[in-house]
């Protein structure tokens, strides 16, 4: 394969000063990107790309690498602080970062998704430089039949996020596949449901429906909520204890074992293509709440599930690249934009990408760990200047976020439509909450929902629609006999919970 | 002294400016000219559409923007477009199949047709390739049927409808059945293939690094001629099935714009396709050489599109 003088030219052009400015100007605007609701990393990258044209090949993708990476540390920002994640996959981040944050430690909060997010992608690009070949090639063999019995497995765990109820629980996922199921379908590409607008045959738009029911609704029950006194949107400290605005070690390597499992679920789940972030940081944390001592203190500001959540779906990113590199097929949208950046310029993910391009490669591998390192270091300092920012009084954060999302969604969905979208989503999300309907149930079913039906159509293709195939494949038994295993779990364990 | 000099050199870029054979003398967009893309950021088509504009904004010196409508492949776009003034401001780009296909299926429902339009020109022609794995035991269309045929039937991907009908002709006029999976584009299709789940499927370029690493094998070209970077392989109509799909990227205004904005429109796209910056993005999207069949051109090949798609995709 590569050799290791190579390896190191490579690693060696990833510390160039220029591909560190790169890298730095990168992961300062993905933070700020990422944690201005509404905008996110995403949308980020598909801006800058026309952007990198003209300049070499590593810089460029140093440079949205470091969006990448920048965005996720960011979305944790407004969903920890004001409980308006900014993406999807941060709404885990908020079960229980924002009630820490609403106790009076919004700098402990922040820093603990910063410190995990960065544990969870530093092990993820380790897998990534170490094992992806092999790893790849295990991917492949998950066919149609086995994504659909480990998509069966997610929506098992998912259980476990159900809470008290379980008839509003399945009326929430249900829901959500029905708007999932909305446009064309995806073996006769018939429309459905679009009520002759033809903006809806792609489907609703996935940042809408996020920010509309995660973003506005939150804001409009905080601006419900109000009555004309000018309170601060969290209060950044209330006691002198230093230990309410920093992770000490102690607290940290606590949650050594969460953050493991979390990044080993993320670096799975990205591994496959198309899951994607939010069903893995839900997954982990439902399991890090599962198989806790103390279950009733999840979703009351405990630091575990803030790791469980950030360290899961920064691990995505790290392992998305494991298929696109090896195979040239992109596991996620962010994936997606980089595979179009390497294509502009020149680079083809695939089986032949290390050997044609193997110092290119492994700049970006350098360029990935040094994106950690200074992603670590712009958190540090950003955090502080969050805190500052929603220190502010309510009404002004609330009202600049809601305009933030306006703009946002209109950028992300191309104009006014999804702006409409959003709106009637913060309403539905509004009434939801409002009678105790899970929202994250909802999301996860509508983000999941696309994926699971394609798998049960091309699976159901593949064998004629006869069920008896599945028998065929161990991979699949297996992971629905274990759906079935963490069903009975999760319910019993919720049930525990309830009782105390 | 060095003010004269700077003067005369204004003076000097002044005249050749002046002097340099532009159309834009004749016409000019009165505001910024708009570019709307009928696909989602970050895809060939945008990709295409964004370095076009960054082209066409040099040799002009006009103000383009670039933005993205996706929805029904490019249907909501042609849908808006088709809904607003000829005021010679906003240009639509997208795919020629996806439009044809949606107008052949459910015309009646949409507000526009293919003369609802003025076009402008092509900038590229997608390859559409079917393609298998080095070990599969076939090596053209006619030893895939007949695989088939032995077997009982074959697990073939595809991305979009065209490619579905193509298959169910080839079902037709063989007599061969096919388990049809349908990917989420052509990438899913080289995973299904990798990993073994279908024995062959379609790609519109992502199969390009498996046959330079010798993993995968051309079987067939859909497109009307062969293909230009496996020209040995034959199309499905020389293979005896009478079917193909022509994708072409092209530009069109709303039918009745001012023919000078049309002219010179036109005339800076097609130089614009002519630019080494844009052939190189067009390669890498494509895997061909950009090719503008101008405005004549572009609406023969809609309307001569829309012929073979009834054809082939009548109900």
């Amino acid at each position: 394969m590569v050799d290791f003088s190579t390896m190191l030219a490579g690693f060696g052009d990833a510390l160039s000063f220029l591909n560190l400015a790169f890298i730095l100007f990168g992961v300062v605007l993905g933070q700020f990107v990422g944690a201005v609701p509404g905008i996110g990393p995403i949308m980020a990258m598909a801006i800058a790309i026309p952007f990198t044209f003209g300049l070499d090949p590593l810089p460029a993708i140093a440079f949205l690498v470091g969006v990448n990476k920048g965005g996720l540390v960011g979305g944790a920002v407004p969903a920890v602080l004001m409980n308006t994640p900014g993406t999807p996959d941060a709404a885990a981040t908020a079960m229980d970062g924002y009630p820490l944050a609403k106790q009076g430690k919004p700098l402990k909060a922040t820093k603990m998704a910063l410190f995990s997010s960065i544990t969870g992608d530093t092990f993820s690009d380790i897998v990534l430089i170490t094992v992806s070949a092999p790893l790849a090639v295990l991917a492949l063999k998950m066919g149609p039949i086995e994504v659909v019995a480990l998509m069966i497995f997610a929506f098992s765990i998912l259980a476990g996020l159900i809470g008290n109820s379980l008839a509003k629980g399945i009326i929430s996922a249900a829901f959500g596949l029905l708007a999932a199921s909305i446009g064309q379908d995806p073996e006769n590409f018939t429309p459905r449901l679009i009520f002759g607008y033809w903006d809806l045959f792609d489907g609703l738009a996935l940042p809408s429906v996020a920010i509309g029911m995660l973003a506005i609704s939150e804001i409009l029950h905080r601006l419900s909520e109000a009555h004309g006194n000018l309170r601060p949107a969290i209060i950044a400290k209330n006691t002198d204890n230093p230990d309410d605005s920093r992770v000490t070690w102690a607290e940290y390597w606590s949650c050594r074992v969460t953050m493991l499992r979390g990044a080993i679920i993320g670096t799975i789940l990205g591994a496959l293509p198309g899951i994607g972030s939010t069903a893995a940081a839900f997954m982990s944390y439902a399991m890090t709440k599962a198989s806790s001592k103390d279950p009733g203190s999840f979703g009351k500001g405990n630091i575990h599930g803030i790791a469980a959540s950030e360290s899961a779906n920064s691990a995505v990113v790290g392992a998305n690249l494991i298929p696109l590199l090896t195979l040239g097929i992109p596991g996620s949208v962010g994936a997606a934009l980089i595979i179009s950046a390497f294509m502009i310029h020149g680079m083809q993910p695939g089986p032949l990408l290390f050997e044609n391009q193997g110092r290119l490669v492994y700049g970006l591998f350098g360029a990935m760990i040094m994106a950690n390192f200074v992603n670590l270091w712009v958190g540090q300092l950003g955090l502080r200047l969050w805190v500052k920012v929603v220190s502010a009084p309510e009404s002004i954060i609330f009202s600049s976020a809601l305009l933030l999302c306006f703009v946002g969604v209109s950028m992300a969905t191309s104009g006014l439509f999804g702006v409409a979208i959003m709106l009637i989503f913060a309403i539905i999300g509004y009434l939801m909450t409002s009678f105790g309907y899970s929202l994250v149930i909802f999301i996860i079913a509508f983000f999941l929902g696309p994926r699971f039906e394609k798998s049960i159509a091309q699976s159901l293709a593949l064998t004629n629609g006869d069920m008896t195939q599945v028998l065929k494949s161990p991979v699949a038994v297996a992971l629905l006999i274990l759906s079935v295993v963490s069903l009975v779990w999760f319910l019993r364990t919720n049930a525990r919970v309830e009782d105390e | 002294m060095k003010l004269s000099k700077n003067l005369v050199a204004l003076a000097a870029s002044a005249v050749m400016a002046l002097t340099a054979p532009s159309f834009a003398e004749d016409w000019a967009p009165d505001g910024p000219l708009t570019i709307e893309i009928g696909f989602g950021a970050g895809g060939s088509t945008d990709t295409m559409g964004r370095v076009l504009a960054e082209v066409m904004k040099e040799n002009t010196g006009w103000n383009i923007v670039v933005e993205n409508k996706p929805g029904g492949g490019g249907v909501a776009m042609f849908t808006g477009l088709s809904q607003r003034p000829a005021d010679g401001k906003t240009i639509g780009m997208g795919v020629s199949i996806p439009v044809l296909v949606q107008l052949v299926q459910r015309g009646d429902q949409l507000p526009f047709n293919v003369d609802s339009f003025d076009y402008l020109g092509t900038i590229a022609k997608a390859e559409l390739a079917l393609v298998a794995s080095k070990d599969a035991p076939f090596d053209d269309l006619e030893g895939m049927i007949a695989y088939a045929k032995e077997k009982g039937t074959l697990p073939v991907a595809t991305m979009a409808p065209p490619q579905v009908l193509m298959m169910k002709q080839t079902k037709a006029t063989t007599g061969a059945e096919f388990n049809l999976v349908t990917a989420d584009g052509g990438a899913e299709v080289m995973k299904l293939i990798l990993g073994g789940q279908v024995m062959a499927g379609f790609g519109s370029g992502e199969q390009f690094p498996y046959l330079e690493s010798g993993d995968m094998k051309v079987i067939a070209s859909a497109n009307q001629s062969r293909l230009s970077y496996a020209p040995e392989a034959k199309t499905f109509i020389e293979s005896g099935v009478n079917a193909y799909v022509d994708p072409v990227f092209f530009l069109a205004m709303k039918a009745g714009t001012d023919a000078e904005a049309l002219k010179a429109i036109s005339a800076a796209i097609d130089e614009a396709t002519k630019a080494p910056a844009f052939a190189e993005i067009v390669q890498n999207a494509v895997k061909g050489a950009p090719i503008n069949m101008g405005p004549e051109g572009a609406k023969q090949m809609m309307v001569d599109g829309l012929a073979n798609a009834k054809i082939l995709f009548a109900k």
